[in-house]
Parts: C-alpha cells; sequence; structure tokens
C-alpha cells in the first residue's frame, strides 16, 4: 500500500477551557509500529479518538487510508483499544468476543473460531466459558486485546496498551504487536514510557501540551537530537560523582537516576576528561560508554522535565465528546 | 442499522439468562394463578354455616327467619349450594338459658361438623326495637354478617308486612330486586361487551403501561450508566454510531419486556380457559365459575393496545436513555429522571379522570400529545372507540413525538455515554442538543 495509513493535517481540538489538540499534522505510513508519545494530558488520546471519528476536529482534517470517511465507517478495517478499558462484568469470554467481532461485521461463526484462535495464543483457553468478572485484571486486558485485534484489522490503534500490565503479560503484548506488524500490519500505539517505544517502534512522534514537538524515524530522531551522551553506573558512592556532574563546562544535562545517569556533554566538553574527573571522585565508575540518545532523554529535553513530571501526577480534566 | 440488531441481540440474551428474569417471569404467573384460583378453593371449601335459632316470639317470626336461613343459597339461584343450615329451638319466657346452654356449643372446633357456628335471637321485641342480637365464631367478618342481615331482614320485613295486613303473594312481587343488565353500544352497533369489561379493560391496559415503562424504561436508564461505568461506550462507539447504540438497547430491552408481558398474558388466558376445569377440581359448579368477571379483549383493542404501548415504550425508554446518559451513578438517575417519572404518573391520571369523559373536548386534545396518547388513546377506544382518521391521526402524531423524542435523546445521548465527571448541567445539555 502507498500512501499513509493515517494522516492528521493541521488538527487542531478544543475543549471548553484549553486546546487538547492544536495544529497537529502526522503521517502514519503502512507496516510500521507508530509511537505516539507525551506526557500525560499531552493530548495523544484526543488525536487517537479524532482519528477514530469519536470526537470531530475544530480544524483540520482526518484521513484513514487515503479516504476522507471517518473511522466508523472503516470500522471493520481498524481495531482501537481505548485507554478507558471496557467490558461487560457478566458477559461470558467467547460470548463477549464474538459480540465485539459482531459489532465490526464479523459473522458470529467466523468470530467464534477467531476468538477461539486469539485465547488459545493469549494463553486463556481455559477461561472461554468463564465470567468476565471472574478473571483478573491482567486477564481482562487480554480479553480487551484479543477482541480489538480478532477481526484482522490492517490497522490497529492502541491507547495506552501497556498500562496496568505486568512484566510478563506486557512480554506478550509486545510480541503480538511485533508479530502484527511482520504481517503487513499498521500498528500505531500510544505511551509515556519511553522505554517500551524505543524498543518497538520504526517511527515516533511525540507531543507536549497538544503540540508536536518530535516527528521522525527512530533513527532520524536520535540523530537529530545529536549531541553526545554517556550512559554512566556507579557502584560505591554516586554521591561524590555529583559535583563533576554539575560542571556546566563539561556536562549540559544530566538525567540522574541515582546508581546511574545518563550525561549529554556540553559542547566544549571533552570524554576523556569526564572519564579522568569521575574516576577520580571515588564514585566507583562501574559504566562508562558513550551512546545515542535515549529517547527517555530526548523526550526530557524536549518536553521538559518539569512537563513530563507533573503531567504524569496530576488527574486529566473531564472531557466532553461527540461524534 | 445491522449493527443496532447485533446490540439489542447482546441486551436480550443478557437479560433473558439472568436469574431475576427465570424468577420474575415464572413467580408472577404463580402469582396470578394463585390469585385466581385461591378463591375458588376456599369458596368451594366453605361448609354451610350452621346457625341456631332461639325462637322467643310468639307471632311466628322464628319460622319465618329459619325457612329464609334454609332458603339462602351462595349464588342466590334457588337450586344452588346453601348458605346456612338452620335449626330453631322454642324458647318462650326462657330466652336466656336457652342462649347460655347453646352459646356454650358455639365455635368448639373439636366438635367439628357438629359444632354451632353461631346463635341468633328472635323475639318479637325486633319489630319494635329493629335490633337483633347475633352470637357467634364469625363476627368478624363484614361480608358475613351483611349477607346473615339482609337473609334476616327478608324475613322480619316480610312478618311486618303481613302484620300490616298484606298478602304473602303480593310481598314475595314487592321484594323483588331488580338486576341492571349493561351492554355496550358503540357507533350506533352493539358490541357485546359489558359497560363493566370496557372499564376494566381500560385500567387494566393503563396499568400495564405504566408498569411496564416504570420497570423496564429504568432499566434502559440504569444499563446506559452501567455502560458508562464500566467504560464500555468508548469500544463500542468506535464500531457503532452512538444512535444505532441507544436503539439497540432499547430494542433489546423492548423485546425482553414484550417477552415477559407475552408469557404474563399467555398464563392468564391458559387459566382464563381452563377456567372450568380448574373450578371443577375444586368442586365448584361451571356455570358459578363462567361468573367470574375476566373480560375477553377484542383483537382490534389488541391492536390499538399493542401499537401504542411499542410508540409509549419507544418514546419513554429514548428519555430515559438520554437522563441515563448524563449522569455517572444510579443513585444520581433517581433525581434526574424525575420529569420522566412525572410524565408517565400523570399519563395515567390523565386517563383515570378520562374514564368519566371519554369522548369530551379534553379526551380529543389529548390523544393528540404524544407523551400522554399512549395512555389515552386505547383507554378512550376501549370505552368507545375512536373514529379510524381520528385514530390514525392520534398514532401519527404520536409517532412524530416518537421520533421528535429520539432525535433528541440520541443527541444528548452521543455526548453523554462519553462524559464523565460532574452531572451534565441542562444549560450543558441544550447545548449538546443544538451542536451540530
Amino acid at each position: 500500500m502507498s500512501g499513509p495509513v493515517v494522516r492528521l493535517e493541521h488538527v487542531t481540538k478544543r475543549f471548553a477551557g484549553h486546546t487538547a489538540v492544536h495544529d497537529l499534522s502526522l503521517d502514519v505510513p503502512a507496516g510500521t509500529i507508530f509511537g505516539l508519545l507525551g506526557p500525560n494530558g499531552a493530548g495523544k488520546s484526543t488525536a487517537i479518538r479524532m482519528m477514530m471519528d469519536i470526537l470531530v476536529p475544530d480544524e483540520g482534517r482526518v484521513s484513514l487510508f487515503g479516504g476522507g470517511v471517518g473511522g466508523r465507517d472503516l470500522a471493520h478495517r481498524i481495531g482501537y483499544l481505548p485507554e478507558e478499558r471496557g467490558l461487560y462484568k457478566k458477559m461470558k469470554v467467547l460470548d463477549h468476543l464474538v459480540f465485539f467481532g459482531e459489532t465490526k461485521g464479523v459473522s458470529p461463526a467466523r468470530a467464534r473460531s477467531k476468538a477461539a484462535e486469539w485465547l488459545a495464543r493469549l494463553g486463556l483457553s481455559d477461561w472461554t466459558d468463564k465470567k468476565i468478572e471472574d478473571l483478573s485484571k491482567g486477564m481482562q486486558q487480554k480479553v480487551q486485546f484479543a477482541g480489538t485485534i480478532l477481526h484482522d484489522p490492517e490497522l490497529v490503534i492502541l491507547d495506552e496498551p501497556f498500562s496496568g500490565l505486568d512484566p510478563v503479560n506486557s512480554q506478550v503484548l509486545k510480541e503480538t504487536v511485533i508479530d502484527l506488524a511482520r504481517t503487513g500490519k499498521t500498528v500505531l500505539f500510544s505511551t509515556h514510557i519511553m522505554e517500551q517505544a524505543e524498543k518497538m517502534c520504526d517511527r515516533v512522534v511525540i507531543i507536549s501540551r497538544g503540540e508536536k514537538v518530535v516527528d521522525g524515524t527512530m533513527a532520524e530522531v536520535k540523530r537529530e537530537a545529536g549531541g553526545r551522551h554517556v550512559a554512566l553506573a556507579f557502584h560505591r558512592d554516586a554521591a561524590r560523582a555529583a559535583p563533576v556532574l554539575r560542571d556546566r563546562s563539561l556536562v549540559a544535562r544530566v538525567d540522574d537516576d541515582g546508581a546511574s545517569a545518563e550525561v549529554e556533554l556540553a559542547p566544549e566538553g571533552d570524554s576523556d576528561r569526564l572519564l579522568e574527573r569521575l574516576v577520580a571522585s571515588g564514585a566507583g565508575l562501574s559504566r562508562f560508554e558513550i551512546v545515542e540518545p535515549s529517547l527517555q532523554s530526548i523526550f526530557i529535553a524536549k518536553v521538559g522535565l518539569e512537563a513530563a513530571t507533573a503531567a504524569a501526577i496530576t488527574d486529566r480534566p473531564g472531557r466532553t465528546t461527540h461524534a | 442499522m445491522r449493527k443496532a440488531w447485533v446490540v439489542a441481540k447482546r441486551e436480550f440474551v443478557a437479560r433473558v439468562k439472568t436469574k431475576q428474569f427465570v424468577i420474575a417471569t415464572v413467580f408472577f404467573p404463580v402469582l396470578l394463578a394463585g390469585v385466581m384460583v385461591a378463591p375458588i378453593l376456599l369458596q368451594g371449601n366453605t361448609r354451610a354455616k350452621w346457625i341456631v335459632v332461639v325462637d322467643a316470639a310468639e307471632g311466628g317470626l322464628g319460622e319465618k327467619v329459619e325457612a329464609a336461613l334454609t332458603r339462602a343459597t351462595r349464588s342466590g339461584n334457588p337450586d344452588g349450594e346453601h348458605r346456612y343450615v338452620a335449626s330453631r329451638v322454642e324458647a318462650v319466657g326462657r330466652l336466656e338459658q336457652v342462649r347460655d346452654s347453646l352459646v356454650a356449643l358455639v365455635d368448639r372446633r373439636e366438635l367439628g361438623d357438629a359444632g354451632i357456628d353461631g346463635v341468633l335471637l328472635v323475639s318479637d321485641e325486633v319489630l319494635v326495637t329493629d335490633t337483633l342480637h347475633y352470637l357467634g365464631g364469625n363476627v368478624g367478618s363484614p361480608s358475613e354478617m351483611e349477607t346473615l342481615t339482609q337473609t334476616v331482614q327478608e324475613a322480619v320485613l316480610t312478618e311486618r308486612l303481613m302484620q300490616a295486613g298484606i298478602s304473602p303473594a303480593v310481598l314475595m312481587q314487592t321484594v323483588k330486586p331488580i338486576e341492571l343488565v349493561t351492554a355496550k353500544v358503540s357507533q350506533g352497533r352493539l358490541t357485546g361487551q359489558s359497560g363493566a369489561a370496557s372499564f376494566a379493560l381500560a385500567y387494566v391496559m393503563s396499568i400495564v403501561l405504566y408498569v411496564a415503562l416504570l420497570i423496564y424504561g429504568v432499566q434502559v436508564m440504569t444499563s446506559t450508566v452501567e455502560e458508562k461505568t464500566n467504560r464500555i461506550n468508548e469500544v463500542l462507539v468506535s464500531s457503532l454510531r452512538p444512535f444505532e447504540l441507544m436503539l439497540g438497547k432499547v430494542l433489546g430491552v423492548g423485546s425482553v419486556a414484550l417477552l415477559q408481558l407475552s408469557i404474563y398474558a399467555g398464563v392468564a388466558y391458559g387459566l382464563t380457559q381452563a377456567r372450568g376445569a380448574i373450578a371443577g377440581l375444586a368442586g365448584m359448579s361451571p356455570e358459578a365459575a363462567a361468573a367470574m368477571p375476566i373480560p375477553d379483549i377484542p383483537l382490534g383493542l389488541l391492536i390499538v393496545f399493542l401499537v401504542f404501548f411499542v410508540l409509549g415504550f419507544f418514546f419513554y425508554s429514548a428519555a430515559y436513555a438520554a437522563v441515563g446518559s448524563t449522569c455517572n451513578t444510579v443513585q444520581e438517575t433517581q433525581m434526574a429522571s424525575f420529569p420522566v417519572t412525572i410524565l408517565i404518573v400523570s399519563g395515567l391520571f390523565v386517563m383515570f379522570k378520562l374514564l368519566g369523559e371519554p369522548n369530551g373536548q379534553l379526551a380529543h386534545v389529548l390523544s393528540l400529545v404524544p407523551p400522554l396518547a399512549p395512555f389515552v388513546t386505547p383507554a378512550r377506544y376501549s370505552l368507545s372507540p375512536l373514529p379510524l382518521p381520528e385514530l390514525l391521526l392520534s398514532v401519527a402524531v404520536t409517532a412524530l413525538g416518537v421520533l421528535a423524542m429520539a432525535w433528541v435523546a440520541g443527541r444528548i445521548y452521543r455526548v453523554g455515554i462519553l462524559m464523565y465527571g460532574k452531572r451534565a448541567t441542562v444549560r450543558e445539555i441544550v447545548r449538546w442538543i443544538r451542536a451540530g
């Protein structure tokens, strides 16, 4: 397929008090894993809802599969996992998935066999006749995910798919997503967890306060972020290294995690000198590696540490929507 | 709109499969059967009451009272089952002694059928004082005391008139009561329905509509709120239009309502058809059973009722769905649904008012008010069928009202189901309705 699967052109959406998305343009090429990144409240879900035709943009244009039709009329070609997960608690797992399939226009018989297939793949075969309310949260998430993709959509849109999953289930989900991309599907997912995105995405867009701040392939983004980054780890007393890291003639920026840190060298800074000083500090240097900037450090550099953390703790305001 | 059916199907299956549905569906007919059969069984088991007349009268009043008691039957038909077994004890001059010895035998359950149920004291004084004394175990039952009074009164009346010199033959003619047999005429034609039956039908239909709206309409509202709480709406709204979702829900719940009511109606019909057999089991004569007041529903009326039932259900369910979509918890809906509930209650009250004058000016006007017509029009039709053009006009106007309500409700619903946080104010809701 040529041309982007999802295209936003100068899309703006305002709610009562604030602008959720401002002049956002992006292209999601076919067959890629696309990350829509940003701190909480940045407008990721609003952007996704506009793609899904749940919200109508105030300005700009959304097009899917190169056409002008809204997401709902293409529902059978799209799998959507909303941020707000929801299942009927009293329904049996298999019946529920068949219902989801039918709302996408899949025949009950085909939905049934597809659902059974996915449940087996996600390790839920023993639970097909159990009620949703009898399942653990993690299992419910997997059922929801199965419901998102059982109609074999070309485009899969996942809003914060990893939130609430334990490491094992995260891994299962990650592998499934990569498999989907391998079979030619296009996957767009939003997250505020950069490590996850860094490992999976071919392409990322980072938005902050409704505006796009980074756009490109993972390689482009890292190259553009440039700078010389050094990953550090200490095994004795990291505090002794602090004065060295505060030296602005040497270090431009620190992403400090306590026992480890990622620093960006100052323009006139020199990695050899940094190494000397750190060894001399007696902090017990156990890692010193010149690296590409991590997505996390790019994210913090672009979004600002304050916005990245402050937004993560405040709850988002109530939303109004109309379709 | 095919997807609305998917939603309706899910809603229907999810409801019909619940224990509550099964219990309500089984329990109600059993209750209904009980209500219908119990009186028959109870009647069948009542034996004739044994009343001893303590006769201290000299002029033959005692005999007349005894005869009147013996003659009395349950159905009023001379060949029917006797109400009393009467015997008479002469007690001129020793009323107290006889009374006391007999009272000792009253209501002695260990004696079984040999026990006396009551003692009636008759003396000539009654002709002057208008007072009679009855001592019995069953004086607590007003209905039994009323029939006893009537029976004895007949004897006292006869005695008084005879003492005034009127012959017994003339007497029998004069005291006969009359009965008013009614037949309903509609549009110059006899309908074969009695006045009481039309009235009962109008009444029952409105109550059925009222109860169904309050039970099932509220279910539409509650389930809308539950879907918000479940957060399932966003998943669904990505594959179907909110209006399809609302329509599916109303159709699904509505089908459950119709199914349940049909089961009830079927059971009621079956019982009515089998009432002879049931009465037979209870040892009751078939004609007595046939006299039980169960009206037959004419086909025309049934159709009119069903049409308005469906219209009314759609109208109010859509309103309830809209209300539900603006709330976040079931508790909130109790306040928010007040206006809708008031409309339903006023529909019922207006119908009661119109029973007295089904063809008045007010009745004509109210048949054209969509929220009230589902109550008013079938009731009017039952009492006195409307001319066809007026009936069709009422249907058309109500249907337009339903469409208007569906439009407004749909606009509120599509915004409301994805709104969380504070309950929407009336001003916000008006804005949702206006928003393109």
